[in-house]
C-alpha cells in the first residue's frame, strides 16, 4: 500500500543550516493494516506524514502509494491524490466559517459529489464517530475530543483506502484521547489501513499493533506487537 | 452545474459570516465609485460650461457699405468652404437694424434718438465655428487683400483676448479633471486590493486547510470571486442611492448658482440612470474580482 525506498528529507534551517529530519528510510505498509509511527519531538513523525500527504517532496529516494510514483506526480493531480488518503491532523485543521456538517461535507464537495448524496453520506459519518447531536455546531462550539471527532469524520467521509492520523490525541485527556483511538480502531476493522504518529506509551502498549519507531530520523525498529516507553 | 450552484452558495455564505471585512471592503468601494461618478460628472458639468461659452463664440465681420454684393457673395462662398466654420449667417443693414431696435426695445430714449436719421448700422456677416481654437484661420482668410476693401471690421479681433483666456482657463480645468480622475482611481485600486488581501490573509489558514482535504485551486477560487462581485453590486447599490440623493438635494442649489448646468446634471442622471449603473457596476465588480483574484492567486499554488 505505501513504501518508502531509501527516502531523505532535509530542511533548510533559518540560520543557514540544515538538518535532516529523515534518514535513509525504508519502510512497507501492507493494505489494512494499523502502524503506530512513534518516536520523541524532532524524530521525523510528522515528516514521513507530510510525505505521504504529499505536502513536501523527499530529497531523495522514492515514494508509492497505492502503486503510484510520487516523482511522476504532476501538481495540479495533487488534490485528486489527496481525495484518496484521509488525514486527521494533531490541530484539527477545521473550517472555522463551516459547521459541522458542512466541514465534513466539504471533502465530499471537492470530489464534486452531488449535494443529495452529501445530505446522505455526512449524517451516518456522523453517527459513526457518536457526534450526530452536534451537526450544525461551529467549531468553536466544540470540545477538543468533538473537533477531532469532526477532522476524523471529514478524514473517512469520502472513504480512503489509507488514514493518516497526526497526532490525533496529542491535545486531548486519557478518556477521550482512548475514545479516539476505539474509533480508529473500528475504522481500521472496516479495512481502512491506518498510520498513526503519538508519542502517547499508554495508548501504543494498550493498542498492540505494528510500531515503527523513529529516532534522529531513522528507523531504530519495527515490531508487531511492538511496545514503546517514552 | 450543482458545482457552479454551490460555489455561488459558499461565496454568499462566507460573505455574510466575514460581516466586518465585507464591511470595510464595500466601505471603500462606495467611496471609489461615488468619487469616479462625482469626477465624472463634473466633467459633463465642465463640459456643458464650455459647450455654453463656445456657442457663444463667434465671428461678425462687419461690413462697409455701398460695397458690390459680388465680393460679398465670394467671400461667404469661400468661408462656407472651410471645414472650421460651422454656420454663415448674412445680416442686412436692415436686419441689423431690426434687431438693434427688438435688443433696446425698453430704452425708448434710444430708439427715439436714431428715429429719423440714416441707418448707419453696418452689415455683417456672423460665422458660428466649430472650434475656438481655430479662429486665426478663419481670420487669416478675412483679412486677405482682396476683402480688405468690403471688410470694416472684425468683431472677434476685441475679443480675442478674452476668448483665448476662457479657453485656456477650461483646457487646464479639464486637464486636472482628468488626472485627479486617474490618481483616484489608482489610489481606491490599491485601497481595494489590499482589503481584499487583508481578508484573505486572514483566510489563509482556511485556504491552506481547504487545500489539504483536496480542493483544487479553481474550487478555491470560485467562492472567492463570488465575494468579488458581491462586494461589486452592493457598493454600487450603495453609491446609486447616495448619488442620487446628493444630486437631488443639491441640483436646485447649483441651478441658483450657475443657470442651466444644475438643471442639465439632474436631467442627465435621469436620462442615463441605466447607464450611469452600468458604469458603475462594470467598474465596482471588476474592481471587486480583479483584487480578489489578485490577491488569491499566490496562495493557491501547491509545493
Amino acid at each position: 500500500m505505501i513504501y518508502f525506498e531509501k527516502v531523505s528529507k532535509i530542511y533548510k534551517q533559518v540560520e543557514g543550516g540544515t538538518s535532516e529530519a529523515l534518514k535513509n528510510v525504508t519502510l512497507h505498509i501492507k493494505p489494512s493494516e494499523f502502524v503506530i509511527v512513534v518516536g520523541a519531538s524532532g524524530a521525523g513523525k510528522s515528516t514521513l506524514i507530510k510525505l505521504i500527504n504529499r505536502e513536501i517532496r523527499p530529497d531523495k529516494g522514492k515514494i508509492f502509494v497505492g502503486g503510484l510514483d510520487y516523482s511522476e506526480l504532476k501538481k495540479r493531480d495533487i488534490p485528486y491524490l489527496r481525495r484518496k488518503i484521509g488525514v486527521v491532523f494533531q490541530d484539527y485543521k477545521l473550517l472555522p466559517k463551516k459547521t459541522v456538517f458542512e466541514n465534513v461535507g466539504y471533502a465530499l464537495e471537492v470530489a464534486g459529489i452531488r449535494p443529495k448524496e452529501i445530505k446522505e453520506r455526512v449524517p451516518k459519518i456522523l453517527d459513526l464517530v457518536g457526534l450526530s447531536t452536534k451537526i450544525n455546531c461551529f467549531p468553536r462550539e466544540l470540545s477538543g475530543g468533538e473537533r477531532q471527532r469532526v477532522a476524523i469524520a471529514r478524514a473517512l467521509v469520502h472513504q480512503p483506502r489509507i488514514l493518516i492520523a497526526d497526532e490525533p490525541t496529542g491535545n486531548l485527556d486519557p478518556k477521550t484521547s482512548w475514545e479516539i483511538v476505539e474509533i480508529l480502531q473500528k475504522i481500521n476493522q472496516l479495512g481502512t489501513t491506518i498510520i498513526m504518529t503519538t508519542h502517547n506509551s499508554h495508548i501504543v502498549n494498550k493498542l498492540k499493533k505494528r510500531v515503527i519507531k523513529l529516532s534522529d530520523g531513522k528507523v531504530v525498529s519495527d515490531e508487531q506487537m511492538g511496545r514503546y516507553e517514552a | 452545474m450543482h458545482s457552479f450552484i454551490r460555489m455561488i452558495k459558499s461565496g454568499f455564505s462566507s460573505f455574510i459570516r466575514n460581516g466586518w471585512l465585507s464591511v470595510a471592503s464595500i466601505t471603500v468601494m462606495v467611496l471609489t465609485l461615488l468619487t469616479l461618478s462625482i469626477f465624472f460628472i463634473l466633467n459633463i458639468v465642465l463640459n456643458t460650461g464650455i459647450k455654453t461659452i463656445q456657442d457663444k463664440i463667434d465671428i461678425s465681420v462687419y461690413l462697409n457699405d455701398n460695397i458690390q454684393q459680388s465680393q460679398v457673395i465670394d467671400l461667404q462662398n469661400n468661408l462656407a468652404g472651410m471645414s472650421e466654420v460651422k454656420s454663415i449667417n448674412y445680416i442686412s443693414k436692415d436686419e441689423a437694424l431690426t434687431k438693434f431696435k427688438e435688443q433696446n426695445k425698453d430704452n425708448q430714449k434710444l430708439l427715439d434718438s436714431i428715429n429719423g436719421i440714416d441707418n448707419s448700422l453696418p452689415a455683417s456677416l456672423e460665422i458660428k465655428v466649430y472650434d475656438p481654437g481655430k479662429l486665426d484661420k478663419i481670420t487669416t482668410v478675412i483679412d486677405a487683400a482682396v476683402y480688405k476693401p468690403i471688410v470694416m471690421k472684425i468683431s472677434y479681433q476685441q475679443n480675442k483676448e478674452i476668448i483665448d483666456k476662457l479657453f485656456r482657463a477650461t483646457n487646464i480645468t479639464r486637464q486636472i479633471g482628468i488626472i485627479i480622475t486617474i490618481a483616484f482611481t489608482l489610489v481606491s485600486l490599491i485601497i481595494i486590493f489590499n482589503t481584499v488581501r487583508i481578508a484573505i490573509f486572514s483566510r489563509m489558514e482556511e485556504i491552506e486547510i481547504m487545500k489539504l482535504v483536496g480542493a483544487t485551486p479553481g474550487f478555491i477560487k470560485g467562492p472567492f470571486l463570488i465575494e468579488g462581485t458581491l462586494y461589486g453590486i452592493i457598493a454600487t447599490l450603495i453609491s446609486m442611492l447616495i448619488l442620487s440623493s446628493i444630486l437631488y438635494f443639491a441640483a436646485p442649489a447649483v441651478a441658483n448658482y450657475i443657470g442651466g448646468v444644475g438643471d442639465s446634471i439632474s436631467n442627465f442622471l435621469r436620462d442615463n440612470i441605466l447607464e450611469v449603473l452600468l458604469i458603475q457596476l462594470g467598474v465596482g465588480i471588476f474592481i471587486g474580482v480583479f483584487s480578489s483574484w489578485l490577491a488569491i492567486r499566490k496562495h493557491l499554488r501547491f509545493n
